[in-house]
């Protein structure tokens, strides 16, 4: 009986998109209503399977139909299954009125429906070809969800850019598959991890472990999906796309790397060097992301930078080890991006009437740039600034383990949230206050009621994903570092964050006049640079054309025979 | 026969570069659908009966030469516009791949995998001559707004450029997924060529969709496929997933 639950939670989108399609001729726009009812059905019973998870009524089991077609539903699959359950029907019901005016009414629903269907059973596939084909599937079916406008060659020609990337994202999975199968005779993925955890180096290829190699082939295809330094440049440019397409993009198919890379985590449990490579690559995506973010004057694209950013840290916090603080990631971003996406359209329609920012010190602090003088010693509040983030971190993280600092990928989350706690203390304190101690303070007091609850729902995460204590071990020690390297590192960060936070208080405080006249040469160049998103865009148009004009020669030189 | 009569033989038929532009000279100076198709079903088996015929053995070399042959069509399919040329282009981009299957395939497998392989491309064909009678061409960014202006016909499309470039569920993806298996073994290279082809063959097909269906309506009124037309496209359509499902347990 649980195991048909799973099923029917990946049937419903089905047989709503194949109902809406029969009956939209009939029904007319109310067909929608059809959709809408199958995705809450599929919501109430992804609620359902959570609650008998946590009440310890389901063990991780697995429905096989034949040599692949296996869907499997441990932890995973529960938590992916009622996010996207979940973000679907928000994205279904707004869309009831929103799309009102378009055409191509049932065609969205049904789109709508059979993209949730290939979401779902992509995170409940346990064969690597039920895998490809979800993974393949979405990619295909984001296209002409992008693309719903079929009058609009814009959003066409951003959707294609989507598809390629995708596509270029399915082929290192459609290589692991192949080469898993090859080493373990079996398209089955419980199957594969635990032959890969009772012997890890039994298999090599192209010269190197095998678990390395399927770790930088699942690595590559998260990194397309999840828009990634590089393959990044579709995802700001889809947004010609309808508004809750957007939402349902930036708040749920983007994720599906960070989904796929926990998906594997029996394979890069067993890597030496992989996740320290996906940590680089979602260091460089999320500080890349949040610059070119802010140079945006475009909300819809500034939204998709900042997804990427997102998606970068998402990425880095797998590189680092914390798989299931990627998971709380990406349901945290999941929920605030498809807020603000969904809300894009009234905001950019009140600001229309009234630009609702208050002629005030916090308006010129914030948009003219012109902080106000403050008159605290600056050397106290650059101790109060670097000590009291700190101080709240180790105290909110010692609770949930002991062994919590001999993790390397535990003292990097921490460094970020030093430099977050300082960089709002900072803040708080380069505005113009009446009362700057009550307003550090407030600061002060917000931050640690975020830490707190970020630090034991990230463990609770941590418990329920992965309930194996070793696993846990194993994927934090497979992104670790040679200890002294680490330690070193370690010091030359602290030490730079600590001499970067005086020399910015001292600056601040000591203020002598204007920059030397090279600095605005080299801002000038550098907004240049990221203005023109770092000439990426450029170059995969000029290699584009290139490719198109090679072919086009061909078929002259070969008199289109 | 000595082998490099054969060999000349069968690369007429299961298209090796240069002789490849036979078939593609000989499809695009065959204006009737019915006969476009029958070349379509009929030519990559005559290829695939002679070899079993004649029992010789493939060199290594031409399973090289089919690659190149499959990677050179799937490149150029990126510059055309005209449908039936396409269609023309991915058979000999397909059935060229087919060399990879004369190996240690079973002789029906290998039929199997040329009709499923073929069939999309038959329906395409026919769907080109559908074009061609309500526009007078069947050619990419000429009228466009195929989904506006006949939403069946364009959906309809949409499937079959789906089922021609190997999308799930269909025989081509479960063949091209047995391909890439059986040869990353015996040559890895051939199997990222294969990964490349694919990837080729959904960017032309891609760029064949957005200069058919997309854009404004421009022509006057041209009728839609009725009902009947449409539920007999969505029947074969059905059988061919179907028939991938079945592909898929033998060959996986």
């Amino acid at each position: 009986m649980m195991s048909k639950l799973i099923l029917l939670i990946i049937l419903l989108p089905v047989l709503s998109a194949l109902f809406t399609q029969l009956l939209a001729g009939s029904l007319g726009r109310v067909v929608a209503r059809i959709s809408v009812a199958a995705t809450l059905l599929s919501v109430i019973l992804s609620g359902v399977l959570l609650w008998l998870s946590l009440s310890g009524y389901l063990l991780d089991k697995s429905i096989s139909i034949g040599s692949w077609a296996i869907i499997y539903f441990d932890s995973l699959t529960i938590v992916m299954a009622l996010v996207i359950s979940l973000i679907s029907l928000i994205v279904h019901i707004y869309s009831l009125r929103y799309m009102a005016e378009e055409s191509g009414y049932a065609r969205f629903f049904v789109l709508l429906d059979l993209m949730t269907a290939s979401l779902l059973m992509m995170v409940a596939a346990g064969d690597m070809i039920t895998l490809i084909i979800a993974w393949h599937f979405v990619g295909v079916l984001l296209y002409f969800l992008l693309g719903q406008d079929t009058r609009n060659p814009t959003a066409y020609r951003y959707a294609f850019w989507t598809l390629i990337t995708y596509r270029i994202g399915d082929l290192p999975l459609v290589l692991a598959a192949v080469l898993l199968f090859q080493a373990y005779g079996t398209w089955s993925l419980p199957f594969i991890f635990e032959q890969l955890n009772n012997a890890p180096n039994a298999h090599s290829v192209f010269g190197m472990p095998l678990p390395e190699v399927v770790g930088i082939l699942i690595a590559l295809a998260a990194f397309a999906r999840s828009a990634q330094f590089l393959l990044h440049t579709w995802l700001p440019y889809t947004m010609d796309g309808p508004t809750p397409v957007s939402a349902l993009m930036h708040a749920g198919i983007v994720n599906a790397g960070g989904f796929l890379i926990n998906r594997f985590a029996p394979v890069f449990a067993n890597t030496s060097d992989v996740l320290q490579w996906v940590f680089i690559v979602g260091f460089i995506s999320a500080i890349i992301g949040s610059i070119l973010m802010l140079v945006q004057n475009d909300i819809k694209k500034s939204l998709g930078y900042s997804t990427m950013g997102q998606m970068g840290f998402m990425i880095m916090e797998c590189g680092i080890g914390a798989f299931s603080l990627a998971i709380y990631h990406l349901i945290a971003h999941g929920v605030f991006k498809g807020t603000l996406f969904l809300s894009t359209g009234s905001v950019i329609n009140s600001a229309r009437k009234n630009d609702g920012v208050p002629q005030d010190e916090l308006y010129t602090f914030v948009v003219e740039k012109r902080p106000a003088r403050t008159r605290k010693p600056w050397l106290l509040m650059a101790a109060i600034t670097l000590l009291v983030p700190l101080a709240i971190l180790i105290v909110s993280h010692s609770f949930i383990s002991e062994d919590y600092f001999q993790k390397q990928g535990a003292i990097i989350l921490l460094f970020f949230g030093w430099i977050t706690g300082a960089q709002l203390i900072f803040a708080t304190y380069r505005t113009h206050a009446q009362n700057l101690w009550r307003l550090v303070i407030i600061s002060i007091l917000s931050f640690t009621v975020v830490i707190i609850g970020y630090t034991f729902i990230s463990h609770a995460f941590d418990v329920y994903l992965y309930p194996d204590a070793e696993l846990r071990d194993k994927l934090f020690a497979a992104a670790s570092i040679e200890k002294i390297r680490f330690d070193i590192l370690a010091a030359i960060i602290t030490g730079t964050i600590v001499i970067g936070w005086l020399v910015a208080y001292y600056n601040e405080r000591n203020r002598k006049g204007k920059n030397p006249r090279y600095v605005g040469r080299l801002w000038t160049m550098f907004y240049a640079l990221i203005s023109r998103e770092l000439y990426l865009t450029d170059l995969y148009s000029l290699l584009t054309r290139t490719i198109l004009s090679t072919a086009n020669k061909l078929n002259v030189w070969l008199r289109w025979n | 026969m000595p082998d490099i009569i054969f060999l000349f033989l069968v690369g007429l038929f299961l298209p090796l570069f240069p002789l490849s532009m036979v078939f593609n000279a000989l499809f695009n100076r065959v204006q009737h659908v019915v006969l476009r198709c029958v070349l379509l079903i009929i030519w990559p088996h005559i290829a695939l009966a002679t070899i079993h015929l004649t029992e010789v053995s493939i060199p290594t070399w031409v399973v090289a030469w089919a690659l190149i042959t499959s990677l050179l069509y799937a490149i150029r399919m990126l510059a055309l516009r005209s449908m039936g040329q396409w269609t023309s282009f991915l058979a000999t981009s397909m059935w060229a791949m087919l060399w990879l299957t004369t190996t240690d395939i079973e002789q029906s497998v290998q039929h199997l995998y040329a009709f499923g392989l073929t069939t999309p491309l038959v329906l395409l064909a026919i769907l080109s001559a559908g074009l061609e009678k309500r526009f007078g061409a069947a050619y990419t960014d000429l009228y466009g707004g195929l989904a506006e202006s006949i939403p069946r016909f364009a959906g309809v499309l949409v499937v079959v450029v789906l089922a021609a470039v190997a999308t799930p569920l269909f025989p081509s993806f479960f063949i091209m997924l047995k391909l890439i298996m059986e040869w990353s073994v015996a040559m890895p290279s051939a199997m990222f060529a294969l990964l490349t082809i694919w990837l080729l063959w959904s960017w032309a097909g891609v760029r064949l969709l957005q200069g058919l269906i997309v854009g404004s309506a421009s022509q006057g009124e041209a009728a839609d496929l009725n009902l009947m037309s449409c539920w007999s496209y969505v029947v074969v359509l059905v059988a061919l997933m179907l028939s991938g499902l079945y592909l898929s347990v033998g060959v996986l």
